[in-house]
């Protein structure tokens, strides 16, 4: 046994792990075995981590424990077979998205595949938006140097995607006795981890800039970088800027294996058929594991760990600019603790929890983190109350065991890239990372042929109106051009019937509720669509030439009606 | 025998004590006379207004709102939902327009109690609250 | 892009707005109504079953002919009506109230009241508000959105559902639903009594043998895609879920009818006081909130639950708005309406004894009470006593005051209501 078998051996012997065994494979370790509880799955992983290998593979089985279920799309067929391109991305979340988009700079035939019906529906749209300063990232990690490059690209993307960066900033905050001792740490750790713009605020500068800060604090500092976006918006910005310079998109559409010869990967296998593929991009999230096995490149075991977050009023929104949050001791730094951040749209929003689970797709959110959400979390702003919550949801972050990002060429496999292990900042780091993604394809593609730039690559987004952001006159003028663009759907929200047919025209076509909803906003208010749900249903009827009782609510079976009424059978007179 | 029953013919819902002895009936807990006539009619056949919609011939009014004039016995009403489900208003109605003069082998009639001629997209900003005329 | 004057203008055509129009135009005053649908009439466009207008018609009516009465007559007398417009900002003013609105035709553009009635109705409170968990299947609905759904579109929303809370909304859907062919498993009450109409239990529930469970919630919500079920768990006396009473209830649809919030968005600009008990802006007798030359009724005021009393406050903040623009205001005098005892909330929080007259008081009970027994009383004097066989939560008592029997010198009034 190596030195570092031996000691993850003792680690998980000092676990009461007796019936789990690791073994090395290639520079990874593999753990097997079996344990009575996620717990103590979850734990042996951990036991394994930083010892020096490149990755911990976690096979060990959970008595009676379902194995976690992933979603397929229902449809089979044949529409993609044999359809050819230089780079296949797997997933369509922030990373797969901006990826495209990159790599739609050279002329390359380039294809998103996504098994959900629309983009950013994972993790991407299940987050809080922060845009991180990279002050919470340990030194020497991918996720700092990624977040801090990323968090900077921000702005420029920002400008020619048209999403909106709000560079709200955030007041880190210290508690009682921490403030004296932690600071100079803290001073000194953000200025050798780059964050940018770093200024310490006493308990009265706290309290200038933020009133409504719990009386909790000792002061503080204040990073101005962190920003917040939408992040579901900022994901299909990027899918439609890839899409309107050449690249494909293909929703309901998952990867379930690949064609290989020579070790290398000549196609993808999906539901429609098996697509040929010069390279491809593992950006699977939750499920890159499972990719990587495909082409016999499991080196990493990713666990899921969900985060539930609830959405604040917007009648609040105003009681706080930048993000606050208090640090508390002896938290496992991973959780980052949470907080309470703006939106965008004005709302704030308060969490994230953290919570080990084994089943990765399971968003479903429970009493009891409501209540930890409240208790931790609500006070720092002392205005809120728990019924100022309009509605709550959860994510699911993919964790490797090493806890970093594993963004590289495949080791064994020439044409496959790995961007995964991408949990928080993910988001505020996607930029940065599909740069270096798009830039690792294209080596891989020169190796066997010539890659020119794209000469018609544009990368400003084409944009439609949002009506929100105009002036009234620019709004008037919006009207006078387009009528639609004057009745409004969503009262909530002020969205208009033109603003949701925009949506359902837009080069990645809504063509369900929720895809609506991400796009225009329409339905996301504080009446949650209860006015405009039969409405926004009717536009897209009209609009896909469906019947109302085929429009989902997202995924296919989702059905929102069962069929019409005065089916009470005969005929009608 | 007694028999324990609210009235609903308004939202007062009184409750209502019916003594059933020999012939006569009595009622008492009603706090007008609608209650007794209430009461008696519900221990012979109980009977009440029937409201849903008609499907009409245009789309700018695709359901007309309906009820019947008068109460139908309960024991109809399914038999009088599939009978309207065949229906197709194909006039501008307005309320209390006849649909159908006797529903369901009943002599009460169905009538509209929406005014169609309102249709969803009618001038806006003019003093104009619909369109006038019945057109066909 | 000032734009044209009114004496008065009454956002929302519900059934208060078109009675404070008509009021205000009987008045004499100039008006205009305001609505973003595209048809006036309010939530009585959806509500076609009936039972409305007994108080002021004497009549059984269904929603939409109750509306249609209001709406001829604001026809004749040639009130403004502006459709499908949605306000876009609102500012007070020297001159008055400025209003930005948008519509199709006219663009953005702006008019100028000197008086302003906001009626704008009220909106549902949604699934996430009730901390109902699980995933986020299609199939949740509001029973707003049902009763839209079905009697406007005349789409089918589920065919097995099962309704959450006793509103009334809930139970006319409960008949609805089953008329139209679905089925309808129960209504699950998480209070120990119905908060909907006893009527509406007999003629929704008991005739087509729809059960109702008092004392039980919908914990969690199973299914992916669409509801595939829910859990049912009984509960204790403060309303929290009972381990091991869970009952799995399979189900395509999930209703909810857990109650009503009063729509005031458009004030919260203008800074105006809200009495958290009724989630609508502190008034007096006149309806007039705070702020000079507004005023508010309806279903934004409080959440009623006849639709005459909708109509008798719309035609009282009318009438008052009327008075303001046109010269007339008094000078107000106020002083505060205190509910004590089992009142739950008492509209108008405040009176305004300078306008003299008689003031319209409208209060719930916060618990059912036998033999109830209510005092109006001011400096030490009971002005007013009644008796009540019982009062309810759900429904609504009013009650009218001569404000000459107030003793002078009266620095506030009190209503107390007890067992
Ligand atoms: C609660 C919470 C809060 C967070 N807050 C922040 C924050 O404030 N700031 C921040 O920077 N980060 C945050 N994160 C992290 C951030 O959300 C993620 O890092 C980021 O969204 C990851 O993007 P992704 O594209 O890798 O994954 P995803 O968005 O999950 O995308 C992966 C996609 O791949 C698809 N897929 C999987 N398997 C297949 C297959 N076989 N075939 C086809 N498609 C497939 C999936 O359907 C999915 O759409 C948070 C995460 C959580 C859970
Ligand atoms: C879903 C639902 C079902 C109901 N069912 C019943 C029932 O069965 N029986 C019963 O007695 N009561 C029922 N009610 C209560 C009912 O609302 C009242 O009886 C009555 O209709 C209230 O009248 P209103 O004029 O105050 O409000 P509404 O009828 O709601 O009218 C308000 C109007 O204002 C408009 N409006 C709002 N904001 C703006 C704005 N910013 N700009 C322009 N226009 C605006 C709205 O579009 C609407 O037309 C129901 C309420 C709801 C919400």
């Amino acid at each position: 046994m190596t030195e570092k078998l031996n000691l993850v051996a003792r680690e998980l012997a000092k676990l009461g792990l007796t019936a789990v065994y690791p073994r090395e494979w290639r520079r990874s370790v593999v753990l097997e075995g079996e344990v009575d509880t996620w717990q103590q799955y979850i734990a042996a992983g951990y036991a394994a981590a930083g010892k020096g290998y490149k990755g911990v593979v976690n096979a060990i089985k959970v008595r009676g424990l379902e194995q976690s279920r992933e979603y397929l799309p229902p449809a089979q067929g044949g529409a993609l077979e044999g359809k050819d391109y230089d780079v296949v991305i797997i997933g369509g979340g922030v990373i797969g998205c901006a990826v495209a988009r990159d790599l739609t700079r050279w002329d390359l035939r380039v294809a998103l595949l996504e098994k959900e019906d629309d983009v950013a529906k994972q993790t991407s749209s299940r987050n809080n938006g922060m845009i991180h300063p990279g002050i919470a990232a340990s030194s020497g990690s991918k996720k700092l140097a990624y977040n801090i490059r990323g968090n900077r690209m921000y702005t420029q993307a920002a400008e020619e995607l048209g999403f909106e960066l709000v560079r709200c900033g955030s007041v880190v905050m210290l508690g009682k006795s921490m403030y004296q001792l932690a600071l100079p740490y803290v001073r000194y750790k953000a200025l050798q981890k780059g964050v940018d713009g770093l200024i310490p605020l006493s308990r009265r500068q706290v309290a200038r800039r933020e009133p409504n800060a719990t009386s909790l604090q000792r002061g503080g500092i204040f990073l101005p970088s962190t920003g917040v976006v939408a992040p579901y918006k900022v994901t299909v910005a990027y899918a439609e800027n890839a899409v309107e310079n050449g690249a494909a998109v293909h929703l309901n559409t998952a990867a379930l294996g690949f064609a290989m010869e020579q070790g290398r990967i000549i196609g993808v296998r999906t539901n429609q058929g098996l697509i040929r593929a010069g390279a491809v991009v593992n950006a699977a999230g939750v499920w890159a594991d499972k990719i990587a096995a495909y082409a016999d490149d499991h080196f990493f075991t990713i666990h899921g760990r969900k985060g539930t977050i609830a959405i604040i009023d917007k009648a609040l929104g105003a009681t706080q600019k930048s993000v606050l949050a208090l640090p508390r001791l002896g938290v496992k730094s991973y959780t980052k603790g949470g907080g309470l951040n703006p939106t965008v749209e004005g709302n704030l929003l308060m969490g994230p929890t953290a919570i080990e689970v084994s089943q990765r797709e399971d968003w479903s959110t429970t009493p009891e983190e409501m209540e930890f959400l409240f208790s931790r979390h609500l006070s720092l702003n002392r205005q809120l109350r728990p019924r100022d919550t309009i509605t709550y949801f959860a994510g699911v972050r993919a964790c490797t065991f090493e806890e970093d990002f594993i963004i590289e060429p495949s080791e064994h496999v020439p044409n496959l890239i790995h961007a995964v292990g991408i949990q928080s900042p993910g988001l505020a780091s996607a930029p940065a990372i599909a740069q270096d993604v798009a830039a690792m394809a294209v080596e891989i593609l020169k190796t066997t042929r010539e890659v020119k730039p794209n000469p018609t690559f544009n990368p400003e987004r084409r944009l439609t109106p949002q009506l929100a952001k105009l002036s009234l006159e620019e709004r008037g003028e919006a009207i006078k051009k387009n009528p639609a663009y004057g009745q409004i759907v969503c009262r909530c929200e002020a969205i208009s019937a033109g603003e949701i047919i925009d949506a359902i025209h837009s080069p990645v076509p809504a063509t369900s509720l929720d895809a609506v909803k991400r796009r225009a906003r329409a339905g996301m208010g504080r009446c949650q669509g209860g006015f405009c749900t039969p409405a926004i249903l009717e536009i897209l009827a009209r609009e896909t030439g469906k019947a109302a009782s085929e429009i989902n609510k997202g995924r296919p079976g989702s059905q929102l009606l069962a069929g019409e009424t005065k089916t009470g059978g005969g005929t009608r007179t | 025998m007694e028999k324990m029953l609210v009235c609903i013919q308004c939202p007062q819902g009184c409750k209502l004590t019916v003594s059933h002895s020999g012939e006569g009936v009595s009622v008492t807990g009603n706090k007008c006379p609608r209650g007794a006539s209430y009461a008696q009619q519900e221990l012979i056949n109980p009977c009440r207004t029937l409201t849903t919609t008609v499907r009409t011939a245009f789309v700018d009014f695709p359901l007309l709102p309906v009820r019947t004039l008068g109460e139908i016995p309960l024991k109809s009403v399914f038999g009088a939902m599939g009978e309207i489900s065949r229906l197709v208003v194909k006039k501008r109605l307005r309320p209390g327009d006849v649909v159908l003069e006797k529903l369901y082998n009943t002599d009460v009639a169905l009538i509209a109690t929406d005014d169609m001629t309102m249709g969803e997209k009618y001038a806006k900003g003019s003093e104009d609250y619909g369109r006038d005329g019945i057109l066909s | 892009m000032s734009g044209a004057k009114w004496d008065v203008a009454v956002i929302g055509a519900g059934p208060a707005g078109l009675a404070a129009a008509i009021a205000a135009n009987k008045a004499g005053a100039r008006v205009c109504l305001v609505e973003r649908e595209s048809r006036p009439g309010g939530i009585l466009k959806q509500c076609i079953h009936d039972g409305f207008g007994l108080v002021r018609f004497g009549q059984k009516l269904s929603g939409p002919e109750y509306a249609w009465r209001d709406i001829q007559l604001a026809k004749e007398r040639g009130i403004k009506l502006f459709t499908d417009t949605f306000l876009l900002e609102l500012e007070a003013r020297e001159e008055g109230f400025v209003l930005t609105l948008q519509n199709s035709e006219q663009a953005v553009f702006q008019i100028v009241t000197r008086a302003l009635v906001a009626a704008t109705g009220c909106r549902e409170r949604s699934a996430r508000q009730v901390f109902i968990h699980g995933q986020r299947p299609a199939g949740v609905y509001t029973a707003g959105t049902v009763q839209r759904l079905i009697n406007i579109g005349g789409h089918l929303p589920g065919k097995n559902c099962v309704i959450l809370g006793s509103g009334d909304i809930g139970l006319i859907m409960a008949r609805r639903l089953t008329l139209e062919g679905a089925k309808v498993q129960g209504v699950y009450e998480i209070k120990a009594e119905p908060s909907g109409l006893t009527r509406n239990i007999v003629q929704c529930l008991e005739d087509y043998n729809i059960p109702l469970h008092l004392g039980a919630t919908v914990t969690k919500v199973h299914g992916s895609e669409r509801v595939e079920a829910v859990t049912i768990s009984q509960v204790d006396e403060n309303l929290r879920a009972l381990p091991g009473t869970e009952e799995y209830v399979p189900c395509d649809t999930l209703v909810l009818s857990v109650g009503l919030i009063p729509e005031n968005d458009m004030l919260l600009p203008l800074g105006v006081q809200i009495d958290p008990r009724t989630g609508g802006p502190a008034v007096d007798q006149l309806m007039a909130t705070g702020q000079a030359g507004l005023y508010s009724c309806g279903n934004a005021l409080h959440v009623n639950d006849l639709v005459d009393y909708v109509s008798e406050s719309g035609e009282i903040a009318g009438s008052s708005a009327a008075r303001f623009s046109l010269g007339k205001p008094d000078r107000p005098c106020h002083l505060p309406v205190i509910p004590q005892g089992d009142i739950q909330y008492v509209v108008p929080q405040k009176l305004d004894i300078a306008a003299g007259g008689q003031a319209v008081l409208y209060f719930r009970s916060a618990r059912t009470i036998a033999n109830a027994s209510l005092e109006i009383s001011a400096g030490g004097q009971v002005l007013l006593q009644k008796k009540y066989k019982a009062v309810r939560p759900p429904e609504m008592e009013r009650i009218v005051l001569d404000l000459a029997l107030l003793p002078p010198g009266t620095e506030e009034l009190s209503l107390n209501l007890r067992g």
